[in-house]
């Protein structure tokens, strides 16, 4: 029982006080003191032959400087700035103490719990970084086994996450269970996989992270404050969260035909964009070219009519000679560039004339 | 004297320390303790602090007070519609009653093999009755507490509570597993052909209107360059007829001078003559007054 470490494996050897823990100095323990110095003193003449011992007075300020020494740790403990100091007496918790330097009644009667409240604790479920104490980054290794799971529409996902927690209450952190970090790597997965099983698999991969991290941060929290444990669920974040790798292929074409869609989209929008402005177009053009024929129509109409009208005007004046020399000047025109046959009718009266068309075309074409 | 004195503090200071040692014992806040006589269980300590016992004559055992893990092995379960599952559950379980576990079960280190088989059937008989959907998705919370009562009900022999049975996993074996995975895979790659599908139909969708588009444009365009066309026409139409009212006689002359003009190309045109047409009025009399009359 604990008594023992005290007296026979203790730190410090010997010399403090009895195991209740008095003061060094009590008369008593003198002659005690006397012969272990003694000893010790017949143990240094032999280590340097001829040396003389230190006078009395000094080794008695040397034990009393040990003494002073040994009840400075037997009575004080320190709390580094990362730690609460949770101080047992006789097996029952009495008072907690911030970092820095405080009293304490010795071992057997008050020993001191020293959990690093501060430090936020991470654990990891589905992989491990091989982040060692040392802060290698050593390569992720997956642990399949902890990481798929079913979905409500049982599919399989592959899901890495990790947990943050931290102490929230020292005495049932220390005193309510038996292996925090394990407790809280099981419930861990246990409320992932609860979580997971009651949603589809498609918002876990996308939309769902967040809620999905917060419905498992709640239940581990509730699950751990059943247990008492003095632990704070700080943050769920999910890692990765994957089709498993069997399947991953098949998912990724679903991207690609999603991006094929698009892509297809664009196409269309992109030839509807081209031939529409080219519609435009061509409409315009259309609408030009009847503009122009309009306006081309409606200007020769004009010039013809001015032209008419001129010729009228002058008519007007002498209509008679006009009329003749404009039918002869045509007339004349006309006629001078077309073969002719002339045939008097009084000529030829009581005679059919025999007029072989087809011969004098040939006879002309012959001539050109 | 003096020195004899101090002999005999000395002893009784150490005599005190002895007893003290092995008379006086802590129970820490985290453990309870029965104290044996003899084997027989005199006193049973819950509460932390500094006791007393007879030395040699009476013993004292103590157990944890903590909240103690228990992991089962994995083990595979068929549920209430045949389908099997691999189910790892976790209990969380305290002694309560420290006598009554001394009794049943001695030591910490036996309860893993006095309570496993507990929970182990307690899944069994639970998930036996329930669907695999109920255990994945639906009733998960509820059996798992159904789980922790049975086990809990039967743990109380031991001078246990359980606190808590939680499925920490329940997967498919890994040839089901495998069916999943092709399931997955079909229904990936049904909805990757559906996308494809989607796509080509929306661009035939965006094209169609395009094309739709273009011919209306071009309808449209035609029938007001149609429209414009003919108000040309008619603008023509009333400029000739304004102009060739004033003088219709002298423009059916002048009209007509134009087109013989026009109609007959040189060339291309034979003709068979009267000598006695207004042409030839001077033809064989040159007063001109013989046949032909101009006609007015």
């Amino acid at each position: 029982m604990p008594w023992s470490s005290q007296n026979g494996g203790g730190r410090k050897s010997g010399g403090g006080g009895g195991p209740w823990g008095q003061g060094p100095s009590g008369g008593p323990h003198q002659p005690d003191l006397e012969e272990l110095l003694k000893r010790s003193q017949d143990r240094l003449k032999q280590v340097m032959p001829g040396g003389s011992g230190l006078p009395g007075p000094v080794l008695f300020l040397i034990a009393v400087v040990g003494c002073a020494l040994v009840a400075f740790f037997a009575f004080t403990f320190r709390v580094n700035p990362d730690e609460l100091g949770v101080v047992v007496r006789f097996g029952k918790p009495v008072r907690q103490e911030p970092p820095g330097l405080h009293f304490r009644l010795p071992y057997p009667i008050e020993e001191v719990r020293l959990p690093k409240v501060t430090r936020q604790n991470i654990i990891e479920v589905g992989f491990r970084s091989g982040m060692t104490s040392r802060g290698f980054p050593g390569g992720v290794s997956d642990r399949p086994e902890e990481s798929l799971m079913l979905t409500g529409d049982e599919n399989i996902v592959d899901v890495d996450f990790v947990v943050f927690w931290r102490i929230r209450d020292a005495q049932q952190y220390l005193f309510n269970i038996q292996n925090p970090e394990v407790t809280v790597k099981e419930v861990a997965e246990s409320a992932m996989r609860e979580v997971v099983g009651q949603s589809n698999i498609q918002p876990i991969l996308t939309e769902a992270r967040q809620k999905t991290e917060q419905a498992v941060q709640k239940l581990m929290q509730e699950v751990l404050d059943t247990y008492q444990a003095g632990i704070r669920i700080e943050e769920v974040r999910l890692q990765k969260v994957d089709p498993p790798t069997q399947v991953i292929d098949a998912f990724r074409d679903v991207q690609a035909a999603r991006a094929d869609r698009e892509r297809l989209q664009n196409e269309a929008q992109a030839y509807a964009s081209r031939v529409l402005p080219e519609a435009r177009g061509e409409a315009e053009r259309i609408l030009q070219a009847a503009r122009g024929y309009k306006e081309q129509t409606v200007a020769e109409a004009t010039g013809q009519t001015s032209r008419f009208l001129k010729v009228l005007e002058e008519y007007k004046k002498a209509p008679d000679v006009t009329r003749r020399r404009m039918y002869l000047e045509t007339m004349e025109r006309v006629l001078g560039g077309t073969d002719k046959i002339i045939i008097d009718g009084k000529a030829g009266q009581g005679v059919v004339p025999f007029l072989p068309l087809d011969q004098l075309q040939k006879r002309k074409e012959g001539a050109n | 004297m003096l020195r004899a004195l101090a002999a005999v503090v000395v002893v009784t200071l150490g005599a005190i320390a002895a007893a003290a040692y092995f008379a006086l014992f802590v129970v820490h806040v985290n453990e309870q303790a029965i104290v044996l006589e003899f084997g027989k269980p005199v006193r049973i300590i819950s509460e932390p602090g500094l006791y007393w016992k007879i030395p040699v004559v009476q013993t004292v055992d103590t157990f944890d007070k903590r909240i103690l893990d228990l992991d089962t092995a994995e083990q595979e379960v068929t549920a209430a519609d045949q389908k099997r599952l691999k189910v790892d559950a976790f209990a969380r379980y305290r002694i309560v009653d420290p006598l009554l576990f001394y009794q049943a079960v001695r030591d910490e280190r036996s309860v893993r093999s006095r309570l496993s088989p507990v929970i182990e059937s307690a899944l069994r008989r639970v998930l036996g009755s329930a669907t695999f959907t109920d255990l994945v998705r639906d009733k998960r919370e509820a059996l798992m507490k159904q789980i922790a009562k049975q086990v809990n009900d039967e743990g109380k022999e031991f001078g246990l509570e359980v606190v808590d049975v939680r499925i920490k996993r329940a997967d498919l074996p890994d040839q089901n597993q495998k069916n999943v995975f092709d399931r997955m895979r079909a229904e990936r790659q049904r909805e990757a052909a559906e996308f494809r599908a989607e796509g080509t139909g929306a661009a035939n969708r965006i094209k169609a209107n395009a094309d739709r588009e273009v011919t209306i444009i071009k309808g449209d365009a035609t029938r007001d360059a149609e429209q414009t066309r003919g108000e040309g026409d008619a603008e023509r139409n009333r400029i000739f007829a304004d102009a060739f009212n004033r003088d219709p006689d002298f423009f059916g002359f002048y009209r007509s001078m134009q087109a013989y003009e026009q109609g007959i190309k040189p060339g291309d045109t034979r003709m068979l003559l009267s000598p006695d047409s207004e042409f030839f009025r001077y033809f064989s009399n040159p007063s001109g007054n013989v046949t032909g009359q101009p006609k007015r």
